[in-house]
């Protein structure tokens, strides 16, 4: 069994652990394209390399990121989500619903 | 409208353990403690200071804790008189015996002494409106407390717990939030005098499986149930 | 019998003459001695006779002594496939052959190796591919020819279990360089653990001889063990076995009944090598032995492996073998050196000068039968003309003893599961391993060093590593030790064919040199293809000691270097494990409410949902039906208790409390009163439907989020993951387990609630359908929720966990006078579907979004953003696929459809039930499914394929089917 080692909590069996995806970026949910959004949303990188994810401690319900190596299987460095989002995120108001909304240049892929 | 903790509620009858129709299968004898019930001893209670010395486990689940997080708990705490452990994952014993864990930077688990009568858990229990930014939490509640004691309990918990808990590997006050026989919980190592022990606070709901998991593990060691007196007397 | 082989000390260091066992054999008695395996001690009676072969039934006796080989698999009472070199006897134990038909010594199923070639490799795959079915017929007969041990189904369970153990290092295999690895690392004050799979430590120093006089390996052994056992901090093992190696130092360690999980910090792998046997015509008879089975026999058990022996060698260490037999007074006829030109050592010379024959460039070309047919007789000696190829013609040599020594393999197996690479210089047919995981040594004889000195200094130099490493010390790092120039042990070729065949190349499968060669004929050229092709390999000793004669014949079959040939992959476990050391002392936790006792004494039967226990229904299993579907009705008409403390609970309590919420479910919360609930549905960011439940407002900053029984870990997860991103000054907090709650629903549900609570108005106008209160029931602090869930003027009260059951006693004395019952899951489940009501992951799938669940409603469209809005925003745009419908079936004497059943339009399948129940206030089965939008509109049929194959009609109708006006949960 892997070890992980948690930020809050040290170095602990991987079975401690939720994984929570691969971390990218949340694109503006109001502007992007169709395609690019469903792209955010279903498919993920899988990079043969290094890559950042979620991780959740579960006893104490901590997340954090874990820089790894998916051909090696190695991780590289854990740290708290704070290092990424430093600050609080808003979102603008939602636009006003427009009728027969022109297909956006993704949506005609 | 302010929000109500069960650790505010005077309930009309005396607070006993989930686990109470097992102690009374084991012929325990029960004492009152404000306004609940702990087991005080099993059957004559001859001889439980020496197994708590061995290996003991006590249910502690009917005595007062306490618990808040947020961002200005570790300030108001200390402003309450609290010494605080200054990094997560400690934990100290108050001046009156309350056992203070914090598990992050903010957030802090009060346990009560063996009494039953923490000042310092009354004290803020009793602040009627807290700051801003602090967030009681209902840890009487939602959690259960059991207390594994004696020299065997760290090979106990390694048959049911992945973190080395060795004495020399995991001193005391310190915190493991960990999985304890497949159960989420805050494991503290607290010792009784000389006596190695450790308070294991998990999921109210899992006490019987958890009762019974430790119970089985500890057969091996010739570990049995102690009362809360035993524990006074380490 | 008398022990005749027995021979005296200094011979047996591990039996104790002083105390006798008696135990069985084949229903026969005899004796051994404590310290005595099953084999060591009937071999000291004789009996070489073990069991028999997997396919051909060929007579099988002791090879290893070491554990490593299935010639020796014998039955217990209740353990198949027992290794008697491993099992330690004790008094009135019964042990019985294995894979046998009549007798052991006579086994009508040898007449199966008559057949042998009508029984080529992949004979299976040919024979029975055609006709389609003939393998069924098949099966059972091959399989009862072809088993091997026999399980006892009247086994008596026993308790096995486990345990977690920490060191600084781990040291496998506790031979001269584990016990040197172990003493050099626990000088640093490392905490060591020192694991070996043998009885004793020491590993070869037990039982090899490092010097002429034979007697410096018992001297180096006593002073190592001595120095080891007086390091307090090296904690030894012995007959453990480490059955794997996993990331990051994890390791299996199975001794007694007991799995250790051991996290190293660092780990040294001294885990020797295993001997090899020569392949040649019946080299599996009986008899015929690994020498180093020979010198374990005398060394450690004082058994005398025969009276008179040969040895064929392919190195230096056969002489030392011969030399060992000499001292036990065995006759040793012959040694036959394979070797054109051997590099003698000092043993070898010593050996020479004792005048014993020596047949040089000559190989042992056959085995031959004594005359009871169960053992060795003689052996056929030839000398050698090319790489494996004898002369036409030999001699002949009785003897009953026959001792292979011609080359070892380093035991790469835990080293190549963490990724090592076992590689072979064909020019010295020596291995090397290399690319070890991190944090993880090899040393010794399985790192190529085969000089005591060398493997000395091999395994110091790892401690020195680890500890290194470790921070433990600061040494300076001795230079790595040069691979020694002499003739190393293994020689190149000890593979002689046969024209009647029968040289096992694997004894577990029964394959001959021919079965591999035809395995690459057939097609099947890489050396992964032969194994899965031949069987080669995946036998109980899991190719131990076939992996390197078939990458050898293999190689030359295909024209290539063994080098390039390779092995095929190690996996776990190393070595047979029982399934108990996997299944003992497992944890499945188990979730109690506090009424949980109150409902065992009201009779319910209990079910589990995750974890946690509930009552499905109040009665007797034999009284099911009516139990439900009187539960039912006493809610409708009158007043009902449910037990729904399983209920998940989260705070959210902060300045941004509401705009958190705003973000995570898809209603909107900004504008939500205090004092009142709000129905909360969660979308994940594909716009899939995944949990439900009610936002309580109790105010401005604190909400008391209700969410599923088995969704709310992973709601609260999700909070905190989003609010990991968002950062919004909010706090979120799970307290399922901190709430005791009932739902008290019915008619009289106010009546009986007012007895017991004076501090809430509860009527209708003061607090109406969808009102949050706090205040006192019973006593005890509540927070009340008027939700509708079943459909009746219901009231969820939420009290601190520990008060549940006295909340529930009172409820129960103050219901008397209006008979209230207590209602289970089962009764819950009927009248929320006669409400229409869906469970999240019942009526939902993985695909559910909300416009097809009938959920548009709580969607709130102006909000800046919440999870899943986006996708939902698309999904609406594309033409609804499906839709879920409410349906009757009328036809009474219809079986009743069940959850999953298919929804069909003649063979078409268009959807399917996700709920359905007889439902007793109806009167009629009714359900959710499903279907096609053109199959939505009510009043419209669809068939479904109900139990049996009946097709049964069904008639859409309007949601809700009972109370479709709403008024009764807003009495």
């Amino acid at each position: 069994m892997k070890l992980l080692t948690c930020p809050l909590n040290g170095p602990r069996n991987i079975s401690e652990f939720t994984y929570g995806g691969e971390y990218h970026p949340m694109p503006d949910h109001q502007q992007v394209a169709a395609r690019e959004w469903a792209e955010h949303v279903f498919f993920h990188d899988n990079a043969a390399g290094v890559v950042i994810e979620w991780w959740c401690h579960s006893a104490s319900s901590y997340w954090f990121l874990a820089e790894r190596n998916t051909i090696s299987d190695q991780i590289l460095r854990t740290f708290p989500a704070d290092e990424i989002f430093t600050q609080r995120i808003d979102f603008e108001p939602a636009p006003e619903p427009t009728i027969n909304a022109t297909p956006t240049a993704g949506e005609s892929q | 409208m302010s929000s109500t903790t069960p650790n505010q509620i005077a309930t009309n009858a005396l607070r006993r353990s989930q686990l109470y129709r097992r102690h009374m299968a084991m012929s325990a004898a029960f004492e009152a403690l404000t306004d609940s019930t702990v087991v005080s001893c099993y059957g004559t209670g001859e001889g439980e200071l020496k197994q708590a010395q061995h290996l003991g486990l006590a249910d502690l689940s009917t005595l007062p804790r306490a618990g808040f997080k947020g961002l200005g708990t570790p300030d108001w705490a200390a402003g309450q008189g609290l010494q605080l452990p200054v990094q997560p994952n400690r934990a100290n014993l108050q001046d009156d015996g309350t056992l203070v864990a914090r598990l992050s930077q903010t957030e802090l688990l009060l346990a009560s002494n063996l009494d039953g009568l923490s000042e310092s858990i009354a004290n803020i229990s009793l602040g009627s409106q807290l700051p801003e930014r602090v967030y009681s939490l209902p840890r009487s509640d939602s959690h259960s407390w059991l207390v594994l004691c004696g020299s065997q309990a760290a090979a106990t918990l390694s048959k049911v717990c992945g973190v080395d808990l060795r004495p020399h590997k995991f001193a005391n006050g310190e915190v493991a939030q960990t999985s304890i026989a497949k159960i989420n919980g805050v494991l503290v190592r607290n010792d009784l005098g000389e006596t190695l022990s450790y308070s294991i606070f998990s999921d109210s709901s899992s006490i019987e499986f958890l009762w019974d998991s430790l119970l089985d593990a500890m057969a091996e060691f010739e570990g049995t149930a102690v009362g809360i007196q035993a524990l006074r007397d380490c | 019998m008398s022990h005749t082989s027995r021979l005296s000390p200094p011979f047996g260091s591990l039996i104790d003459r002083q105390q006798p066992i008696h135990f069985r054999f084949e229903k026969r008695n005899y004796e051994g001695f404590a310290g005595d395996n099953i084999a060591s001690a009937l071999a000291a009676n004789q009996q070489w006779l073990l069991s028999r072969s997997f396919k051909y039934h060929r007579p099988r006796g002791v090879l290893t002594m070491a554990g490593q080989d299935a010639n020796s698999m014998i039955q217990l009472p209740s353990d198949p496939n027992a290794l008697a070199d491993r099992v330690a006897i004790s008094d009135g134990l019964e042990v019985m052959g294995q894979n046998y038909s009549g007798s052991l010594n006579r086994d009508s199923g040898a007449l199966l190796g008559l057949f042998s070639r009508f029984l080529p490799v992949g004979f299976y795959y040919k024979a029975f591919f055609k006709p389609r079915g003939i393998w069924e017929k098949w099966a059972p007969l091959i399989r009862k020819k072809a088993g091997l041990g026999v399980i006892n189904q009247d086994y008596q369970s026993e308790y096995y279990d486990k345990q977690y153990q920490f060191y600084d290092v781990a040291v496998i295999g506790a031979g001269p360089a584990g016990l040197s690895a172990a003493l050099q690392a626990a000088k640093t004050g490392a905490e060591v653990l020192l694991v070996d799979e043998n009885a004793s430590l020491g590993g070869s120093l037990n039982y090899s001889r490092l010097d002429a006089e034979g007697i410096a390996a018992r001297e180096l052994r006593q002073q190592l063990v001595a120095e080891v056992e007086a390091s307090a901090n090296i904690t030894a093992m012995t007959s453990a076995t480490c059955n794997g190696w996993f990331a990051d130092n994890w390791l299996p360690i199975i001794c007694g009944k007991r799995l250790y999980k051991v996290r190293a910090k660092q780990t040294i792998l001294c885990v020797g090598s295993l001997e090899q046997q020569a392949v040649f015509h019946n080299n599996d008879l009986p008899g015929v032995i690994m020498s180093s089975a020979a010198q374990r026999l005398m060394h450690l058990y004082g058994v005398r492996p025969g009276k008179t022996a040969v040895v064929v060698t392919g190195n230096n260490e056969g002489y030392a073998t011969a030399l060992d037999l000499l001292d036990a007074g065995v006759q040793v006829k012959a040694i036959v050196d394979l070797r054109q030109q051997p590099e003698y050592n000092e043993i070898a010379q010593y050996a020479l000068s004792k005048g014993l024959e020596v047949k040089t460039g000559y190989a042992v070309y056959a085995a031959n039968k004594d005359r009871s047919g169960l053992h060795l007789g003689s052996v056929e000696v030839r000398e050698i003309i090319s790489q494996g190829v004898c002369a036409a013609s030999g001699e002949t040599i009785a003897c009953d003893t026959l001792c292979m020594s011609v080359g070892y393999t380093p035991t790469y197996q835990l080293i190549c599961q963490g990724g090592g690479q076992l590689s072979y210089d064909d020019d010295s047919s020596m291995f090397t391993l290399t690319n070890c995981p991190d944090n993880c040594q090899i040393a010794g004889s399985v790192n190529s060093h085969w000089q005591l000195g060398d493997v000395i200094a091999d395994a110091q130099r790892a401690a020195i590593i680890a500890t290194n490493e470790l921070g433990l010390s600061t040494q300076a790092l001795p230079d790595a030790i040069t691979l020694s120039q002499h003739q190393g042990p293994n020689f190149g070729w000890p593979i002689f064919a046969h024209p009647k065949g029968k040289e096992f190349v694997d004894f577990d499968e029964d394959l001959q040199i021919a079965d591999i060669i035809n395995a690459t004929r057939d097609g099947y050229e890489h050396v992964q293809l032969v194994k899965r092709y031949s069987t080669c390999g995946m036998g109980p000793s899991q190719g131990r000691h076939s992996a390197l004669a078939t990458a050898r014949l293999v190689a030359a079959a295909t024209n290539k270097t063994v080098a390039q040939t390779g092995v095929t992959t190690a996996r776990p476990p190393f070595s047979a494990e029982h399934l108990a050391h996997s299944a003992g002392r497992s944890f499945y936790p188990a979730q109690r409410s506090n009424m949980h006792y109150r409902h065992l004494e009201a009779g319910a039967q209990m079910l589990q949902a995750g974890a946690w226990y509930r009552p499905a229904y109040y009665g007797t299993t034999n009284q099911r039906e009516s139990s439900i579907n009187n539960e039912v009705k006493n809610v409708r008409n009158n007043v009902g208790l449910v037990d729904v403390s399983t209920l998940g609970g989260l705070e959210v309590r902060g300045p941004d409390a509401a705009e958190f919420l705003n973000r995570f479910y898809t209603f909107a919360f900004l504008k939500q009163p205090v004092g009142k609930a709000r129905y909360a549905l969660l979308t994940n960011e594909a716009g899939v439907v995944i949990d439900d439940g009610v936002a309580c407002r109790f105010s401005e900053q604190h909400y008391y989020v209700t969410a599923t029984t088995g969704g709310v870990g992973n709601v609260y997860q999700s909070m905190l993951k989003w609010n990991a991103q968002w950062r919004l000054d909010v706090d979120i907090a799970n307290v399922t387990s901190a709430y005791s709650a009932v739902n008290i629903a019915g008619p009289n549900a106010r009546k009986v609630l007012a007895k017991l609570c004076s501090d809430i108005d509860l009527g209708s106008e003061a607090f109406p359908y969808m009102g949050v209160r706090e205040g006192t029931v019973a006593g005890i602090a509540a927070r009340v929720i008027r939700v509708g869930f079943v459909g009746e003027l219901g009231y969820e009260v939420h009290i601190p966990q520990h008060c549940g059951e006295a909340l529930w006693d009172a409820l129960i004395d103050a219901g008397a006078e209006f008979s209230i019952k207590p209602f289970g899951i089962e009764a819950q489940r009927i009248l929320r579907l006669e409400k229409g009501h869906i469970i999240i992951g019942q009526d939902t799938d993985a695909m559910s979004n909300p416009t097809e669940v009938n959920m548009a409603w709580a969607i709130a469209k102006k909000k800046p953003f919440f999870v899943g809005g986006r996708s939902i925003q698309e999904l609406n745009k594309a033409p609804l696929k499906r839709c879920q419908v409410g349906f009757v079936v009328n036809d009474l004497n219809a079986p009743i459809p069940l959850e999953s059943h298919l929804v069909l339009d003649g063979d078409r399948m268009t959807g399917r039930v996700t709920s359905c129940n007889y439902s007793p206030t109806l009167n009629k089965p009714l359900g959710l499914a499903f279907v096609e939008p053109d199959q939505a509109e009510a009043g419209s049929h669809f068939k479904i394929k109900s139990s049996g194959g009946v097709m049964v009609d069904a008639m859409v109708v309007e949601l809700p089917f009972y109370d479709p006006e709403t008024q009764r949960q807003e009495l």
